[in-house]
């Protein structure tokens, strides 16, 4: 990649991220901030020696759930606001390719939840320390994993929205998601539905982004140390897999006519 | 926003402030509420939250400390039924959830009012517990006392303190006080020292205060067989049995208020020559 190339598509991510920081995205911080801070002051009391664990818990799980919502809606809304502002026209007027503005686009997002995530993950860190409870290192694990799925979720909401409406591609980014999670049930559904052809089983479980892979929220509550093979395994398929819906979406991106 | 619009929206909180008190007055702001579970099985609430079970179990096992503490509390009639579920559900979510098995359990086997009465559903908790950590001793120890205290299995007791000595970490004791339960007449003392183990093993909270209270009632016991035994050694040298309390204290045989640990006097009957606790006191039990 061309020196001139990656400037362009840095100078797409940090308007990316500008332009979602001016859309006040970061303001969910200052609810996680409240969420831990109160949790931290009232789970001892109410919980029964499992205040660390909570907090933990509770940490992991918004992280991972406002981080996805956030990487699911402006997701879906990068390139389809560009279009329906009709600002695209313009920038693809400059010399700025089509890809370079694609991948500009999933970078500033990438940095903005990159952004809120370590904002989160040292807000969780505070609270651990301010009531006396340890931090430990496959905390740190977990938490980069669900950053990974977040970029997942960005790479796929980006994909879909460049096929279809962004109504649609919420909608079907939200469904992958979901479906994501049940990726157990989808490898053991011949339990369920006997008659299920098991070609077609293999072709969803290996097809449908497996955001399974991406939990280790338990290990982290119960300070268990994540192995870093198993860190270097998710890390592989999420490139994989990152890598697979951003080429779908460009070639998409590539072939749409805009007028 | 004009001026009109700050003054309804003042108006309209302060109206809100106003109802609420208003309920809380009615209604009293302790009251127990009518709580109710929309899922009753771990497996259902599992399926539904994949990625989340952790956040879950927690939210589940803070309902359950919430509904067990309010019932006991605030209730007027009390009411488990929904704490069985709520642990299961717990555990589902969680299985390594240590705190739930062994609360869970003391609070489903303790005798009404205390806890839910039902000692067979806390043994069950339990040894879901010894299953899914077989490495935890305190889980095989709890498992042991409650087969003891509430099942008054003492065989089985023993030999579950036996496999709980065997894990690894286990403290020494284990192996003596499972030997202590096969003596006979030594059942007061091995309760003694179970309770005396959870009241030590518990943070402050319904658990070490129900351990403390057990203790006490131990005491009240020991406390009315001594007395029980001065009765009959006054009998043995007066030749006849004394008609109250007020007969042995006067012979000097006995010494301070016969009072049991929370200050409830003992109760005496003079025609057996026994001295209870009273069914006045807090200690007393059936």
């Amino acid at each position: 990649m061309g020196r001139g190339r990656l400037s362009r598509i840095l100078a797409v991510a940090a308007n990316t991220f500008r332009e979602t920081v001016r859309e006040r995205v970061l303001y969910n911080l200052v609810f996680f901030a409240l969420l831990m801070t109160l949790s931290g002051l009232l789970l001892a009391q109410l919980s029964i020696r499992q205040d660390e664990k909570i907090i933990k818990d509770l940490g992991l799980a918004a992280m991972d759930l406002f981080g996805s919502m956030i990487a699911l809606f402006i997701g879906v809304s990068l390139v389809s606001k560009e279009i329906e502002r009709r600002s695209l026209h313009p920038l693809l007027a400059k010399p700025l390719g089509r890809d370079e503005f694609f991948l500009g686009k999933f970078f500033g997002l990438a940095f903005t939840l990159f952004v809120n995530t370590s904002a989160m993950a040292a807000g969780l860190f505070l609270t651990l320390l301010a009531t006396g409870r340890s931090a430990n290192l496959g905390l740190v694990g977990a938490i980069y994993t669900i950053f990974l799925s977040l970029l997942l979720v960005v790479a796929l909401a980006m994909l879909l929205s460049s096929v279809t409406s962004p109504a649609l591609s919420a909608i079907g980014t939200l469904g992958l998601v979901i479906v994501g999670r049940f990726s157990d049930v989808i490898r053991n559904m011949r339990e369920v539905v006997p008659g299920a052809p098991d070609w077609l089983v293999k072709i969803l479980y290996y097809a449908i982004p497996n955001f399974r892979n991406f939990d280790f929220k338990e290990q982290a509550a119960y300070g268990d140390p994540i192995p870093l093979s198993a860190l270097g395994q998710v890390t592989l398929y999420a490139a994989f897999y990152v890598g697979l819906a951003l080429a779908a979406g460009l070639a998409s991106f590539r072939s749409r006519d805009f007028e | 926003m004009k001026w009109r619009d700050g003054l309804l929206v003042l108006g309209l909180g302060a109206a809100m402030v106003a109802a609420q008190v208003w309920l809380d007055q009615s209604r009293g702001s302790l009251t127990a509420g009518d709580p109710s579970l929309y899922l009753w099985t771990g497996t259902q609430v599992k399926r539904m939250v994949p990625g989340f079970e952790g956040l879950f179990a927690d939210i589940y096992w803070l309902r359950t400390v919430q509904y067990f503490g309010g019932q006991r509390a605030f209730a007027q009639n009390q009411r488990f039924e929904l704490l069985y579920p709520l642990i299961d559900i717990t555990i589902t979510l969680d299985p390594r959830l240590e705190i739930a098995y062994r609360y869970g359990a003391t609070f489903l086997a303790e005798p009404r009012p205390v806890g839910a009465g039902e000692a067979e559903k806390g043994i069950a908790i339990l040894e879901r517990g010894v299953a899914a950590l077989p490495d935890n001793w305190r889980l095989r120890q709890d498992l042991g006392f409650l087969t003891y205290l509430f099942l008054h299995d003492a065989e089985r007791a023993a030999r579950i303190l036996d496999e709980a000595a065997d894990t690894p970490g286990a403290p020494y004791w284990l192996r003596t006080l499972a030997a202590d339960l096969l003596v006979k007449g030594g059942e007061r003392q091995a309760a003694r020292r179970m309770w005396r183990q959870m009241y030590e093993q518990a943070e402050e909270g319904i658990i070490k205060e129900n351990a403390r209270r057990q203790l006490r009632q131990l005491d009240a016991l020991e406390g009315a067989d001594a007395l029980t035994a001065l009765v009959a050694e006054l009998t043995r040298r007066t030749g006849r049995k004394p008609a109250s309390l007020a007969d042995l204290e006067a012979s000097g045989l006995a010494r301070g208020a016969l009072v049991d640990p929370s200050g409830t006097p003992y109760e005496y009957d003079s025609t057996t020559g026994k001295v209870r606790v009273s069914q006045r006191s807090v200690l007393w039990r059936p």
